[in-house]
C-alpha cells in the first residue's frame, strides 16, 4: 500500500482503553501527517460509526470516512497493545487497525482504496504476520508487500 | 400365517435398511432419496432382495397417501414469510410454468419417442412439477441456506405444482382413451374447480383444525394423531369432490403451522417423524414397483428427454413465468437447474397404466428414468451449483440450544442452555466469560455430573449451563452460547462493511459515493426494497454506483444489516466465469490447506 501508507504512518503498539480513544490516538496522528484539524478527523470517523460499526470481525477494524480538504488518499496502520472492544460484528475484540481517510471528491478512488485494504486484511496468514511482526518497519514492510502481491 | 409374518419382517427390515443407508450416505453427500429408492430397486425383484411388487393400484393408493402426508409436513414448515415472499412467483412457476414444461417436454417426448402429440403430452405433464418431498429436504439440509428468495420460491412452488400437474396427466389421459375428444372450455372449468375448491378446501380445513386443537381437550399423543386424520380427511375429501387434494393438504398443514395453538411442539415432531417415514416407505416402494431390467430400452429415450426438460423445457418455462418478478440472470439459472423431480411423476406414471392408457409401461418407463437422473444430477448438485451462482445467503448466527422453564412465582425464568461449538463460551471458559449482572449461574453440567460454576473453568462444547434470570437477560447470553458467525466467509460474502438498515439512504450514499435520491427520510432498507421492487429477503443484492449493497440479515421485514460489498461479481457471463475461476481457486485452497481453513474458522 505504499501509496497509501507511508513507514510514519504506523503506529506498532498503540496503547488504548477504548474505542473512543483509539479513534481518538488515529484524528492526533492523521492530525500530524495531513496538518489537517484533528476533531475534524476525529467527528468524521465517528459520523462513519453511527452508520454501523467498521469492527469487520477476526480482530480487525477499518475505520474510515471522507475529510473536505485532504489532497489525497491516505491511511494510518495501527497495532493495539491490548485489544479493545469495538463493537465489532463478531463482538471480538479489535487490535489491527487500518484507518482511512479521503479526500472530499475521491469518488472511485476512495471506494477502491477501501477495497484494497478490507481485502488485504482478510487475509489470515498476514493478520498473523502482522500481529507477529517485531516492529513498525517490519509491520511496514508487510503492508507495503501484499499491495504488491495484490497488485501483481 | 407365515407370509404376513414375513411381510412386517420385511417392512421393518427395509426401513431399518433405509436409515442406515441414509446415515451412510449423508457423509458421501449422495442425495437421500436416490438411496432410498436404490434401496427399493436392490430390494426388487431383479435385486438380491427379489422381493415381487407390481401392484400399480396399491402403489397408486400407498403413494398419494404418503404425498399428503409430505404435503402436510411441507406446509406446516413453510412460514408464513416465505409464503408471502414467495407465492406470486410460486404461482406463476406452478400453473404458467407447469404448462409451459409439459408442452415443451412433451414435444422432445414426440421427438425422441416417435409418438404422437397426445402421447408426448402425456409424459411431458407426468414430469412437468418439482417434487416438494425432493425440494424441501435438500433445501433444508444443514448448512444449505440459499438467498431468501430463492429457497422460498422454490420451496412454495414445489408445494403448489402439483395440482396442476395432476390435473394435465389426468386431461391427457382422458384425451388418449375417450375418442370424442374433450372440450377446451370443459378443461378450463375443470382447472378452476380443482385449484378454487383445493384452496376453499384447504383453508377451511386448515381453520378448523387450528380451532379443534384449541378447543379439544385431549390426551397430548391425540393431538398429532387428530392432525394426521384431518390430513388424509381433508386431502382425500378434496379429492373426492372434485377439487385438488395436493393443495388442499399443504395449505392446511400452512395454517396450522403459522397461528397460534397449543400442541405445536407435538405435532411437528410427530408429522417430522411421519414425513421422514413417508418418504422412506414412498421411494423404496417406487423402488420396488419398477423393474430395472425393463428400463433397458427405455434408458436412451429416457435420458435424452431428461436433459431436455432439465437443460431446455425447465429454463424455458422457468425464464417465462419468472419475467414479471424482477429475479436476477443467477438466481433464473439456479431455479431453473433446481427443478427437482421425484416421487410425484412416478405415482402419476401409474395413473397411465392404471387408465390401461397402451402402452402405459413405456411412459412409466421413461418418467422413472427421468427421475432418476433429476435425482442424481440436480439433486447431487444443489448446495454445489448454489455457491457456484454465488446464491448462498450471509451467515447468520446460530443461537444455542435452550429450553427455559417459567419460575412459578413469574419473578423470571430458567433457562438450559447448551454450549455450542465455536461459541463465545467454549472459547474463553467460564472465567473470563461477560455475564449481564441480572442473570446468575447456577450449575454446570459436565460429562453428566453437576459442577460448581465457581468450580468449573474450561467450557466444553456440549456442556450444559442452568441459569436464572429475566428474558431479555438470558436472551443476550444467546451470544455467549450460540455459535458465532464468520464474517469472512467466502461462500457466503456479507460485504467488506456493514451498515444498519435503517440508517438514512442519503447519508450511507454521500458517504460511499452513489445516488440515493433526494427523500432525507428513506433508509438503506427502503432504498433497497424500492431498487428490488420487492420485500427485502436475506442475500439480496442491490447495485448501486460501482458497489453492490447486501441483505445482510432481516428484522420486521426490513434489512437490519445490510452489507456493502465494493467489489462485486461482474454481471452476465463474464460474472459466470469469474465466479467459476474463483469457486475453482476455493476448492484447491481447500484441498490443499485443510487445516489452515479450519484454523482461521475457529479462531
Amino acid at each position: 500500500m505504499n501509496d497509501l501508507l507511508t513507514p510514519e504512518a504506523i503506529l506498532p503498539n498503540l496503547k488504548a482503553g477504548s474505542k473512543k480513544q483509539v479513534l481518538q490516538e488515529l484524528a492526533k496522528k492523521a492530525a500530524d501527517l495531513t496538518g489537517q484539524h484533528e476533531r475534524a478527523i476525529f467527528d468524521v470517523l465517528v459520523e462513519r460509526e453511527r452508520l454501523g460499526t467498521t469492527g469487520v470481525g477476526r480482530g480487525i477494524g477499518i475505520p474510515h470516512g471522507k475529510l473536505p480538504g485532504l489532497s489525497n488518499v491516505m491511511a494510518i496502520f495501527a497495532r493495539l497493545e491490548k485489544p479493545v472492544d469495538f463493537e465489532a460484528i463478531d463482538e471480538q475484540p479489535v487490535d489491527l487497525i487500518c484507518m482511512l481517510l479521503a479526500p472530499e471528491g475521491a469518488g472511485a478512488d476512495h471506494l477502491k482504496a477501501l477495497a484494497r485494504v478490507s481485502r488485504a486484511l482478510r487475509d489470515p496468514l498476514l493478520c498473523d504476520k502482522l500481529r507477529g511482526a517485531e516492529s513498525g518497519d517490519a509491520l511496514y514492510a508487510l503492508l507495503a508487500q501484499t499491495e504488491q502481491v495484490n497488485a501483481a | 400365517m407365515e407370509a404376513i409374518n414375513e411381510m412386517i419382517f420385511l417392512a421393518g427390515l427395509l426401513l431399518l435398511l433405509a436409515i442406515l443407508a441414509g446415515r451412510i450416505s449423508s457423509r458421501l453427500g449422495a442425495p437421500l432419496l436416490l438411496v432410498f429408492l436404490g434401496l427399493g430397486m436392490l430390494a426388487g425383484e431383479d435385486g438380491p432382495g427379489g422381493i415381487h411388487f407390481g401392484d400399480f393400484k396399491l402403489a397408486y393408493l400407498f403413494g398419494s397417501t404418503a404425498l399428503a402426508v409430505i404435503l402436510f409436513d411441507g406446509g406446516l414448515r413453510t412460514h408464513t414469510d416465505t409464503f408471502r415472499l414467495a407465492r406470486w412467483p410460486a404461482l406463476s412457476l406452478a400453473t404458467a410454468g407447469v404448462l409451459i414444461t409439459a408442452v415443451v417436454t412433451g414435444a422432445l417426448v414426440c421427438l425422441v419417442m416417435g409418438v404422437g402429440w397426445k402421447e408426448g403430452f402425456l409424459v411431458g405433464s407426468i414430469i412437468a412439477s418439482t417434487d416438494a418431498a425432493a425440494v424441501f429436504f435438500l433445501l433444508n439440509l444443514r448448512g444449505l441456506a440459499l438467498r431468501g428468495r430463492v429457497s422460498a420460491t422454490l420451496e412454495v412452488e414445489s408445494g403448489l405444482n402439483d395440482p396442476m400437474a395432476v390435473l394435465l396427466t389426468l386431461l391427457a389421459v382422458t384425451i388418449l382413451i375417450s375418442p370424442a375428444g374433450v372440450e377446451p372450455l370443459h378443461l378450463l372449468l375443470e382447472l378452476i374447480q380443482q385449484m378454487v375448491g383445493g384452496v376453499i378446501f384447504g383453508v377451511a380445513a386448515g381453520y378448523a383444525l387450528v380451532w379443534l386443537v384449541n378447543r379439544l381437550d385431549l390426551a397430548d399423543g391425540l393431538y398429532p394423531i387428530l392432525a394426521l386424520s384431518f390430513s388424509l380427511f381433508v386431502f382425500g375429501g378434496a379429492q373426492a369432490a372434485g377439487a385438488s387434494g395436493f393443495l388442499a393438504v399443504y395449505l392446511a398443514g400452512l395454517i396450522l403451522g403459522n397461528r397460534p395453538h397449543k400442541a405445536d411442539r407435538l405435532i411437528r415432531r410427530f408429522h417430522d417423524g411421519l414425513a421422514w417415514l413417508a418418504q422412506i416407505g414412498l421411494f423404496v416402494m417406487l423402488g420396488l414397483l419398477v423393474t430395472p431390467s425393463l428400463l433397458g430400452p427405455y434408458l436412451l429415450s429416457g435420458t435424452l428427454v431428461a436433459l431436455g426438460l432439465m437443460l431446455v423445457a425447465r429454463p424455458l418455462a422457468v425464464f417465462a413465468s419468472l419475467l414479471p418478478f424482477r429475479f436476477t440472470l443467477t438466481e433464473l439459472t439456479y431455479i431453473s437447474w433446481v427443478g427437482l423431480r421425484g416421487a410425484v411423476p412416478i405415482v402419476l406414471a401409474a395413473i397411465p397404466v392404471l387408465a390401461g392408457v397402451p402402452n402405459a409401461q413405456a411412459y412409466f418407463a421413461v418418467a422413472f428414468v427421468v427421475v432418476l437422473l433429476s435425482l442424481l444430477i440436480q439433486g447431487w448438485t444443489v448446495g454445489p451449483s448454489a455457491r457456484l451462482l454465488g446464491l448462498l445467503a450471509p451467515p447468520q448466527p446460530e443461537p444455542p440450544s435452550r429450553a427455559d422453564v417459567d419460575l412459578p412465582d413469574g419473578s423470571g425464568q430458567l433457562a438450559v442452555f447448551t454450549v455450542a461449538r465455536d461459541s463465545e463460551a467454549a472459547k474463553r471458559g467460564r472465567g473470563k466469560l461477560i455475564i449481564p449482572e441480572s442473570v446468575q449461574l447456577l450449575a454446570l453440567i459436565q460429562n453428566g455430573r453437576p459442577v460448581r460454576p465457581e468450580d468449573a473453568h474450561r467450557l466444553q462444547p456440549g456442556d450444559t449451563v442452568l441459569a436464572m434470570g429475566d428474558g431479555s437477560a438470558l436472551a443476550v447470553m444467546d451470544r455467549l452460547f450460540g455459535r458465532k458467525v464468520d464474517t469472512f466467509d467466502e461462500d457466503r460474502p456479507a460485504g467488506d462493511f456493514q451498515i444498519q438498515g435503517d440508517m438514512p439512504a442519503m447519508a450511507v450514499g454521500g458517504m460511499y459515493g452513489f445516488d440515493a435520491g433526494d427523500d432525507p427520510t428513506q433508509t438503506l432498507s427502503d432504498l433497497i426494497r424500492r431498487r428490488l421492487g420487492h420485500d427485502p429477503s436475506l442475500g439480496d443484492r442491490v447495485r448501486v454506483g460501482e458497489m453492490e449493497l447486501i441483505v445482510v440479515s432481516l428484522k420486521a421485514g426490513e434489512a437490519e444489516v445490510v452489507g456493502i460489498d465494493l467489489t462485486p461479481p461482474a454481471t452476465g457471463w463474464a460474472g459466470f466465469r469469474q465466479q467459476l475461476q474463483a469457486y475453482g481457486t476455493r476448492i484447491r485452497r481447500r484441498l490443499s490447506k485443510p487445516r489452515h481453513r479450519q484454523e482461521a474458522g475457529g479462531d
